[in-house]
């Protein structure tokens, strides 16, 4: 150990601290831009955090994120709300409508892509070009028709207009998605398992799903967190508040004549955003391989 | 290997169909929930003979604390009712509204606004003929004006709760710290502009304009000048020439140019946010706010500590014989001519509006209300007071017969206006061409939202 040392001591000092410097310094600013750059990205964010714990009046009073007089009345009134239901109702609500949501999404969204991917069949390139349409095709157009159809089949003002129709790979976006990640996967792994004598069906599952299990997981991350900030859709279907969402329950709030409690809203935006926000911490790794294998194979 | 694969086609395309309808077996599975719903709905059938009705509003949370307060009431006092409440904010209320009436699944009590009459109600038939309803709904508590601003077409499609008007705040505490009082007269508010840069600083400004609010002043002024509303309905355009258009553009740039309202560019520094939230009106510097006096407690309530605000005087023209007021229904009340049950919905409406019981919950958080029993009640417990009454007061002395029309309030036209005043503001446009393209664009917005 004392060798080393000194062999290390040993060496022509001059090169040997520049280069160190140099590094150090290459390090030091690299940091600090990302780190600079990354505070200012978050700043948002984190002033959303701050101003949950501030009365109402310091909210436009200063920019600084850390309270003056730091109170949790933001958190208190705002789970008590102005309705008859508390926050957490509409919170389960939105759970009621997002699990069986991306369940359902992912489910179907990897049956249609895989069939899309490995199988000939007739006039698929159209049925494709179609599905990639819809993505194109603005959602508010379908609101009014779309309506009219949940309200013949007795579905309005219950959670299975915002669902149900997931269950259809009707988000083309990501059978897009994972086409694109199942083309760049080797079909030999296929073939093996059929000469093993596995149907389609178990290809699927137990060989072609576990080598896409990223993009699954973005699909799902995905779905779940435009599910979570969706305000149109519980807006034109539900009409009953006890079966209101977070994302609307947040805006009952919002007045013009009335001056808003900003401190609730952003108390409740705050417990609202954690659960996308570990979520995707939960499947950060799996998430970014997810987009960026997808994209760039494709 | 590629003769495998052929072989393999047949089977592998049979497996893809019945891949692409496997979403259709998760069907059912969806559909659980909704089965348990039902059979959960049957068992808690309520007691015979009972009404349910349906009713929405948007609002902040005092005024659904208020709100649900009052139907809790009217249910107790008509126990065979009861009430489902559907209510929002403000935003997305409209696009909701539109998809029901579009459905057919409207509530049978609903929560409007005067100018939405001009989508839903174009012909007059758009809501339940309320007059229809007048042995249940005591009409006779409403004047002739209000209720003539929701008749369309000879019926009465909608009843205001309250109305409310645009008028001229000021911060008091401001103005005695430049020395001046309020500002009395047209004149005296331009004159209040050099003062309060000399005796303040640039900071300072004696109004604070949106260019919504310009388009309304603008639309004041014109009607003091000229003694007629804006719109011509009929004719589908504006009643001003281009040279009266020009002369609003001129108003504006006059007063950007003797400091009495600050300039877009200056606005715009502050942050696209409500008025009432910018830090120069919380702290004084934008010391006057041309609002609806339904709605001027939201301004007042942001104020930091020690500053008053107080009603002006309206300023009025030589020989005005019109205040220009854009005096109009705060918020109305419109029954779903589908509806079922109109005359419990006019019972409810009734019992909001009319009964001591409802006007107490809702006090005037909605805005002073109309009805002259309900003022009659709130009278009494000296709930009428404030700036928002002091306004009401003040729109009873003034001189107010023009009826404007409502497309002036429609959003294609507000929209019109605002984006030639904003031109204008950032310098884009000149004062004669704003005049020219105020005249022109309106017009042919008008013509083509008119049927």
């Amino acid at each position: 150990m004392n060798v080393a040392v000194l062999a290390s001591r040993a060496t022509p000092p001059a090169t040997g601290t520049t280069g160190e410097g140099r590094r150090t310094l290459q390090l030091v600013l690299r940091y600090g831009v990302l780190i600079g750059v990354g505070l200012l990205m978050l700043y948002p964010l984190l002033w959303m955090v701050g101003a949950a714990f501030k009365p109402n009046r310091e909210i436009f009073d200063s920019i600084g994120f850390w309270p003056q007089s730091p109170t949790l009345e933001g958190f208190v009134e705002g789970w008590r709300t102005g309705t008859e239901h508390t926050f957490g109702t509409y919170l389960l609500n939105t759970f009621e409508i997002i699990v069986p949501k991306v369940i359902v999404t992912v489910i179907s969204s990897v049956v249609v892509a895989f069939g899309f991917a490995r199988f000939r069949v007739p006039g698929r390139r159209v049925l494709f070009a179609l599905l990639i349409a819809t993505v194109l095709l603005p959602k508010s157009v379908l609101l009014i028709p779309q309506y009219l159809m949940f309200r013949e089949l007795g579905w309005l003002d219950t959670f299975l207009p915002l669902y149900v129709p997931a269950a259809f790979a009707t988000e083309g976006f990501f059978v897009f998605m994972i086409v694109q990640f199942m083309r760049s996967v080797p079909l030999e792994m296929e073939e093996a398992a059929v000469i093993d004598g596995c149907n389609s069906l178990q290809v699927l599952l137990y060989v072609v799903v576990p080598v896409i299990m990223p993009a699954i997981i973005s699909v799902a991350l995905f779905q779940f967190m435009w599910s979570m900030n969706d305000f149109l859709q519980p807006l034109i279907y539900l009409s009953s508040v006890e079966k209101y969402p977070v994302s609307l329950a947040l805006k009952l709030a919002i007045d013009v004549t009335e001056a808003t409690s900003w401190n609730q809203v952003l108390a409740m935006s705050t417990i609202a955003v954690l659960p996308s926000i570990v979520l995707f911490y939960a499947a950060q790794k799996y998430f970014v391989e997810g987009i960026t294998v997808g994209s760039v194979k494709g | 290997m590629s003769g495998k694969r052929t072989r393999r086609r047949p089977n592998r395309a049979a497996a893809g169909i019945a891949l692409a309808l496997l979403p259709l077996a998760l069907l059912p599975l969806a559909l659980l929930p909704l089965a348990l719903r039902a059979a959960d709905a049957s068992y808690a059938t309520p007691p015979p003979q009972p009404v349910e009705l349906r009713m929405s509003w948007w609002g902040g949370n005092e005024v659904h604390r208020a709100q649900l307060a009052a139907i809790r009431r009217f249910e107790r006092r008509h126990p065979h009712i009861s009430v489902r409440t559907e209510y929002t904010g403000w935003i997305g209320h409209l696009e909701r509204l539109t998809t029901q009436i579009a459905g057919g699944t409207a509530p049978d009590l609903m929560q409007i606004n005067w100018n939405w009459l001009v989508l839903f109600a174009r012909d007059g038939r758009g809501f339940h003929d309320l007059e229809s309803l007048a042995g249940t709904l005591d009409l006779r508590q409403f004047d002739a004006r209000a209720l003539d601003m929701g008749r369309v077409g000879g019926r009465l499609n909608a009843l205001p709760a309250g109305m409310a008007a645009r008028l001229f705040y000021f911060n008091a505490t401001t103005y005695a710290k430049a020395g001046l009082r309020v500002p009395q007269s047209w004149d005296e508010l331009m004159a209040a502009g050099p003062l309060f840069r000399e005796r303040l600083g640039p900071d300072y400004y004696p109004l604070d304009l949106q260019f919504m609010d310009v388009t309304a002043l603008a639309r004041s002024w014109y009607v003091q000048r000229t003694g007629r509303s804006l719109i011509d309905e009929q004719a589908q355009r504006l009643t001003a020439r281009v040279e009266d258009m020009r002369d609003m553009a001129r108003l504006y740039q006059r007063m950007v140019d003797e400091h009495v309202i600050p300039g877009a560019r200056e606005r715009a520094a502050h942050g696209y946010v409500a008025p009432e939230e910018m830090r120069p009106w919380i702290d004084g510097r934008y010391a006057g706010t041309y609002q609806w006096n339904s709605a001027i407690g939201k301004s007042v309530e942001k104020l930091a500590p020690g500053q008053k605000v107080v009603l002006a005087p309206y300023p009025l023209q030589a020989g005005a014989r019109d205040a220009g007021l854009l005096y109009r229904p705060a918020m109305m009340f419109a029954i779903n001519r589908d509806s079922a049950h109109p005359h419990e919905a006019a019972l409810l409406l009734d019992f909001i509006l009319n009964d001591p019981q409802g006007v107490r919950a809702l006090g005037v958080k909605r805005a002073v209300p109309v009805s002259r029993r309900a003022l009659q009640v709130l009278a009494a417990d000296g709930l009428l007071a404030g700036l928002s009454w002091d306004g009401v007061r003040q729109v009873a002395t003034l001189p107010n017969v023009v009826r404007e029309s409502g497309y002036f309030e429609h959003a294609r036209v507000r929209d019109g206006f605002i984006d030639i005043f904003e031109e204008l503001g950032y310098g884009r446009i000149d004062v004669a061409e704003a005049g020219v393209r105020l005249h022109e664009d309106v017009n042919r917005i008008l013509d083509r939202v008119i049927h």
